[in-house]
């Protein structure tokens, strides 16, 4: 008997963080998760849960990390409207799990955001409004999402921001406009040593690629941003500066998904992943926004998008600032557009 | 094939001189009592607390004289020690594990110390948030207690002060740097540096144990 009590003690403890907690307000800060085969997903939600309208990041990668999205600017300029939810995927940023690396696919990763949406339902009540934001990776995941049965039934609204719904026609337009701007750019002599090594690649390279084209591709396109002075440089150093101690980040949970899922198998199969022909379903309200800078999801994605789903209320609009981060390259843009979407479909 | 016997007849010669060099020391059996800890466990911002118990298994001690002809004297302890630790990281886990491991600690005749510790363990984890499960038909539950049980390994090594060296004190205290790595985390590994601040108590006689112990010069 003497025993049970301080372990009763200590579960009661240990286990009182997980008491359920649901805030209606307009600053609200709350974290929970969503367990689902294999995988324990962070969920954080900020900002103005009264307004009944969530902003759900679905992050890149895959393997990167909601926590990157968190910026002071958003939470002063969004979540002051609207809640953001900040969902950290299966194998990423601060979620848990044991050996899952067997589930980490992209069909199951679009029943985990269907769940994800089911479960703020719940919290804040069926009438919430939800508008799903896909950014690179995330961009393939919500055109996944969209147009898997009337899943888009479920929200309001669909944003994409310098993301992808189709890797191979991806890397084409990559390579066009490395090739393009990159001889402009010799021209202009500029960066020359940089934009020839990358040139000859894509002059070398010219189609059908195979996945370890498409990464080299995708880095030359990451260098390339970098030349260009007006572009934000988005790097470490930027997201040391966000202070990652004071806001309770998991750091080498959040390195060591990236590495993981960044490199797991299924990232061959997402090379050949296209949504393009799946995109009349596509009924949703849609905004599609990207940076005129960004060579890793070029703009020809978005036109793609605008072009082939099946409404009339869409919009593409473009930073011209911005690389592949508009969210943090061109923040005010980016707030703007969102707000006055969200603000108009909501 | 010959690489591996030259290999194998090197350590095993090494291990000979090592071996045969012991056999000129005085060897003794004494009673020694188990040390008790308490520290302060965190990394960066997150708190925690750990407590744990060292069992004696060997002590050598060493005087060695140096080419100036001054004798410098210190101890070698050698201890089993289990521990039970925990630390709390709001929004992400709670973790409490327990671990075994083996310390070697080098203690001065002036009390300063140093030590190492590989230790193994097995952790439990407390998710940081109410933690739910939407079925295929869009019903939500919340799982009680959600976490993780994972293996753990972990590597340590710090300095600290022995105050029964000089102030006949039955204490030392330390501070010491950990790495713990749990495992499979999300099918990889989960890292975590862990900074220790303690006081290890060291009763004259509680639950003593016969140990080896035994003088040497050098």
């Amino acid at each position: 008997m003497k025993l049970i009590i301080p372990f009763a003690f200590l579960f009661f403890v240990l286990t009182s963080c997980q008491k359920e907690k649901i805030t209606i307000g307009t600053n609200v800060s709350e974290t929970f998760y969503l367990d689902n085969n294999g995988a324990s997903m962070r969920l954080l939600v900020e900002g103005n849960t009264s307004s009944h309208t969530f902003l759900l990041f679905v992050h890149g990668g895959p393997g990167s990390s909601s926590y990157f999205y968190n910026t002071d600017y958003i939470s002063q300029n969004v979540e002051n409207k609207y809640a953001v939810v900040y969902w950290d995927q299966r194998n990423a940023g601060g979620s848990q799990g044991n050996s899952n690396g067997d589930q980490l696919n992209l069909p199951q990763m679009t029943e985990d955001l269907k769940k994800v949406i089911q479960l703020i339902k719940y919290r804040y009540g069926q009438n919430s409004n939800i508008f799903i934001l896909g950014h690179s990776f995330g961009g393939l995941l919500t055109a996944s999402f969209m147009t898997t049965g009337d899943y888009q039934s479920m929200v309001k609204g669909w944003i994409l921001a310098d993301g992808s719904h189709n890797y191979p026609l991806n890397d084409t337009l990559t390579r066009q406009m490395l090739l393009t701007v990159g001889q402009q750019q010799i021209a202009l002599n500029k960066n020359v040593s940089g934009w020839k090594t990358i040139v000859d690649y894509c002059n070398s390279h010219t189609g059908n690629f195979t996945f370890e084209e498409s990464l080299q591709l995708t880095a030359y396109a990451e260098d390339a941003e970098t030349f260009f002075d007006k572009v934000k440089e988005i790097n470490l150093a930027t997201l040391i500066d966000y202070d990652p101690v004071q806001y309770g980040w998991p750091v080498t949970s959040i390195l060591f998904n990236l590495s993981y899922s960044s490199n797991a198998s299924f990232n061959r199969d997402l090379a050949i992943t296209k949504f393009s022909s799946k995109l009349g379903v596509v009924t949703t309200p849609t905004l599609l926004l990207y940076g005129k800078y960004d060579f890793v999801c070029p703009g020809g994605l978005e036109e793609d998008v605008f072009n082939r789903i099946n409404t009339l209320d869409k919009k593409i609009a473009v930073s011209h600032i911005s690389g592949h981060n508009i969210m943090l390259q061109d923040e005010s843009f980016f707030c703007k557009e969102v707000n006055a979407f969200i603000e108009s479909h909501r | 094939m010959r690489f591996l016997k030259l290999y194998l007849i090197f350590v095993i010669s090494s291990c000979s001189i090592h071996c045969f060099s012991q056999s000129a020391d005085s060897v003794r059996i004494e009673k020694k009592s188990l040390n008790l800890s308490l520290s302060y466990i965190g990394s960066l911002i997150y708190p925690g607390a750990s407590l744990g118990v060292e069992l004696p298994v060997n002590t050598i001690y060493i005087s060695k004289i140096r080419k100036s002809g001054k004798t410098e004297d210190f101890t070698k302890d050698r201890f089993v020690t289990v521990s039970l630790s925990g630390y709390h990281h709001p929004a992400f886990h709670d973790n409490i594990y327990i671990s075994a491991g083996w310390t070697m600690r080098q203690t001065k005749s002036h009390g300063f110390m140093t030590e190492f510790s590989p230790e193994i363990g097995l952790s439990r984890t407390f998710l940081g948030g109410t933690t739910y499960k939407v079925d295929d038909n869009g019903n939500v539950t919340i799982k009680k207690a959600a976490g993780y049980y994972y293996a753990l390994v972990s590597v340590g090594g710090g300095i600290g002060y022995d105050f029964s060296k000089t102030k006949q004190k039955p204490f030392l205290i330390f501070s010491k740097f950990n790495l713990i790595m749990m495992f499979p985390y999300n099918s990889t590994i989960y890292l975590r540096p862990v900074m220790e601040v303690g006081l290890i108590y060291k009763p004259m006689n509680f639950l003593s144990l016969i140990v080896k112990s035994k003088n040497r010069t050098k």
